[in-house]
């Protein structure tokens, strides 16, 4: 545990995050306005603005700058002969550790904002569970998953 | 044509029909249940002439169609054998065909009904791994005789038989190697042998202490709700004002007395679902039987097992019972009601022989490794914490006595430092055994191999204190069943991922090869 998986993902991936925060504090802010009109037309305390606007930028703070930054920063894979391992986690780091042998399929996927940034998202699944490294640039993307791929039918069961 | 083609027995149109009946009864109570409620009430329907009687007249008509829907399909409905197929035809306006090759079908579940019962007839559901819904089967044939039942399983044997070797292969790319299974020819056509019946004392313990009680008081809210616009709620509430004139004492004896009776079913349902519960077993199989109205038969291929849980809740832990279900891969067992349940509920001692029977590989009493002193806290600090916004509320709103809520946090304590003893975990060579507790004790057994995924969960106050909790995935149904050892000990933690990590495994294989070759003992 005191080694980390070597490779993280993409520096873009970040930039994605930062602006997938900065669509929902545009929907927070608009929520927010909308107490705004209510406060103003039935006349409620003036507090009220002064929480919401305060919120806002609370908001903002920890969904545009704080979160993707150590979203990021935590964020490590490595693909080895064996086995993948995987290293994730906000509040709670995860790491995961998933047998060659057990990877089922593989499949990279890319949304419109992704896309834009050239990044895909590769999932591995298991019989049982599927694991998403969330921002690869999609060349890197794509060779990983041959590789995976390859590897998963090479991988031999010794126990 | 060379092929002989069966039929199900005739007694099957009349289940077709009663099915499609059930179907019915919901739709049917609402349109007489309206009229009920209606001024004039059912007597109203035939006062006026034939436009009150339409209802009626329509309920006749799909009445009449159902039947003869049934029949049809009884009429239709044939299968054999060939190429080493179970071939089906079928359909009421669209003839359907439907072949599935033996060594596909992962297990023959037969059900007797109480139609079934008195012709000695079974239903027989053909479940594959794959199969599209969940909770439904493959195929089913509606009701067959005993004996051709088993004349589908001889077929399936011959069959398999033959395919052995490619089915391995198949088996193995999905779910890892099949352990060898020298005997297999021989055994194939052996009675299972039967390992275990429940006592009548043990099923009775069961059905007294299960949770059904629930199930059966959401049913009966279910229902109301269901009914809720139907039920004529004001005159039931002066009735229930009178009713509350005669005080307190008879209200909650009524309630008592409801609750009561709601737990009086749940035992009846039960002693009904597990009467005679058995556990057979040959060589590739456990089959388990089961009921008194409806026989349940269901059957798992030992290869598809792909872990064992045992479950105690404080009160049977107490007199020593368990509850033991099997982790099996595939099928249609995402269905809660047929969830393999290997023993609903067993005193320990007379467990392990039999467990010891069917599952050599496994050991069933491994030294657990408990977690370290430090990590306590992490059982009852997030709880309180939770708690805090209530006891507040609680506080400032009903001041004093609010404050009396705060007795909640000894209760929660006492309960973490509980769950902290029961945690632990234990290797044993390729099998890991973790156990935890949330209210009833959980212990999961698995061997290595089966499973899938290992993770390590870290956070920022469990990384202070040097400790962390490891979860084990196997796949249990169409899903994963996701084994937990919280809060252990740093060290701890690193060893099972260690142990778990293919390519450190295989460093210390090829050390130990070269230290000493004999490469048979290892794995």
């Amino acid at each position: 545990m005191n080694h980390q998986p070597k490779n993280r993902i993409s520096r873009k991936g970040l930039t994605v995050w930062r602006l997938y925060g900065m669509i929902e504090t545009v929907v927070v802010a608009l929520l927010l306005a909308g107490v705004g009109t209510l406060t103003y037309f039935f006349d409620w305390p003036n507090w009220i603005y002064a929480a919401a606007g305060g919120l806002l930028v609370l908001f903002a703070f920890l969904f545009i700058y704080l979160f993707p930054k150590i979203r990021w920063e935590r964020w490590r894979y490595e693909v080895r002969d064996q086995e993948i391992e995987l290293q994730h986690g906000l509040f709670i780091v995860k790491r995961t550790l998933v047998p060659m042998v057990r990877v089922q399929h593989v499949d990279t996927e890319q949304g419109p904002i992704l896309r834009k940034y050239d990044l895909s998202e590769i999932s591995i699944s298991t019989a049982a569970t599927t694991h998403t490294i969330p921002a690869l640039i999609t060349e890197e993307a794509d060779e990983l998953r041959s590789r995976i791929s390859v590897l998963a039918r090479v991988a031999e069961d010794d126990v | 044509m060379s092929e002989p083609r069966y039929k199900l027995h005739p007694i099957s149109a009349l289940i077709n029909f009663l099915k499609g009946l059930k179907e019915l009864i919901l739709p049917f109570v609402i349109i007489f249940g309206a009229n009920l409620f209606r001024e004039d009430g059912i007597s109203g329907m035939f006062n006026q002439g034939w436009q009150g009687l339409l209802p009626l007249l329509v309920g006749g008509v799909v009445l009449v169609f159902m039947l003869i829907a049934g029949i049809i399909k009884w009429k239709r409905f044939v299968y054999w054998f060939e190429d080493g197929e179970l071939r089906i035809e079928y359909g009421l306006f669209v003839k359907k065909k439907r072949y599935i090759p033996f060594e596909r079908i992962q297990s023959l579940n037969y059900i007797e009904g109480i139609f079934h019962r008195p012709l000695g007839l079974v239903k027989v559901k053909v479940e594959t791994a794959g199969s599209g819904k969940a909770g439904q089967a493959e195929a089913e044939l509606t009701a067959i005789y005993r004996a051709e039942a088993d004349r589908i399983e001889q077929e399936m044997h011959m069959a398999k038989r033959g395919y052995a070797a490619q089915a391995e292969t198949a088996d193995e790319m999905l779910y890892g190697p099949v352990e060898a299974q020298p005997l297999r020819e021989e055994v194939a056509d052996e009675p299972a042998r039967v390992l275990y019946r429940m006592s009548m004392k043990e099923l009775l313990v069961l059905a007294t202490t299960s949770g059904g009680i629930g199930v059966v008081i959401s049913g009966v809210a279910l229902f109301l709700s269901q009914f809720s616009e139907l039920i004529p709620y004001d005159a039931i509430y002066e009735e229930v004002m009178l009713f509350m004139r005669f005080g307190y004492l008879v209200v909650a004896l009524t309630v008592f007395a409801g609750l009561l009776l709601a737990w009086v079913i749940s035992v009846a349902m039960t002693l009904i679902a597990n009467y005679q519960f058995t556990i057979h077993a040959d060589e590739e199989r456990i089959y388990i039987t089961r009921g008194l109205l409806e026989k349940k038969k269901v059957s798992v291929p030992f290869n598809r097992v792909q872990g064992i849980k045992m479950t105690q809740n404080p009160l049977r832990q107490l007199f020593g019972y368990v509850h033991v279900t099997v982790e099996s891969a595939g099928g249609t067992l995402t269905d809660k009601d047929e969830k393999i349940r290997l023993f609903p509920l067993v005193k320990q001692e007379k467990m392990k022989p039999v467990l010891d029977e069917l599952f050599p590989d496994f050991d069933w009493s491994p030294e657990l490794t408990r977690l370290p002193k430090r990590s306590r806290p992490f059982f009852y600090r997030l709880s309180i914490v939770w708690f805090v916004p209530a006891f507040a509320a609680l506080g400032y709103f009903f001041y004093p006595y609010g404050l009396w809520a705060l007795a909640v946090i000894p209760v929660i304590v006492a309960m973490g430092l509980w769950q902290h003893r029961t945690a632990g975990y234990a290797i044993s060579g390729r099998q890991l055994t973790a156990q935890f507790r949330g209210i009833s004790l959980h212990r999961f057994y698995m061997l290595k191999k089966r499973i899938q995924v290992v993770a390590v969960t870290r956070t920022i106050f469990q990384r202070r204190r040097d400790v962390a909790s490891v979860h084990a995935t196997i796949k249990s149904g169409m899903l994963g069943a996701t084994a937990l050892v919280p809060n252990l000990s740093r060290e701890d933690a690193e060893e099972i991922l260690a142990w778990y990590e293919p390519s450190r495994q295989r460093q210390k294989v090829d050390h130990e090869q070269t230290k000493n070759p004999q490469p048979n003992e290892i794995g």
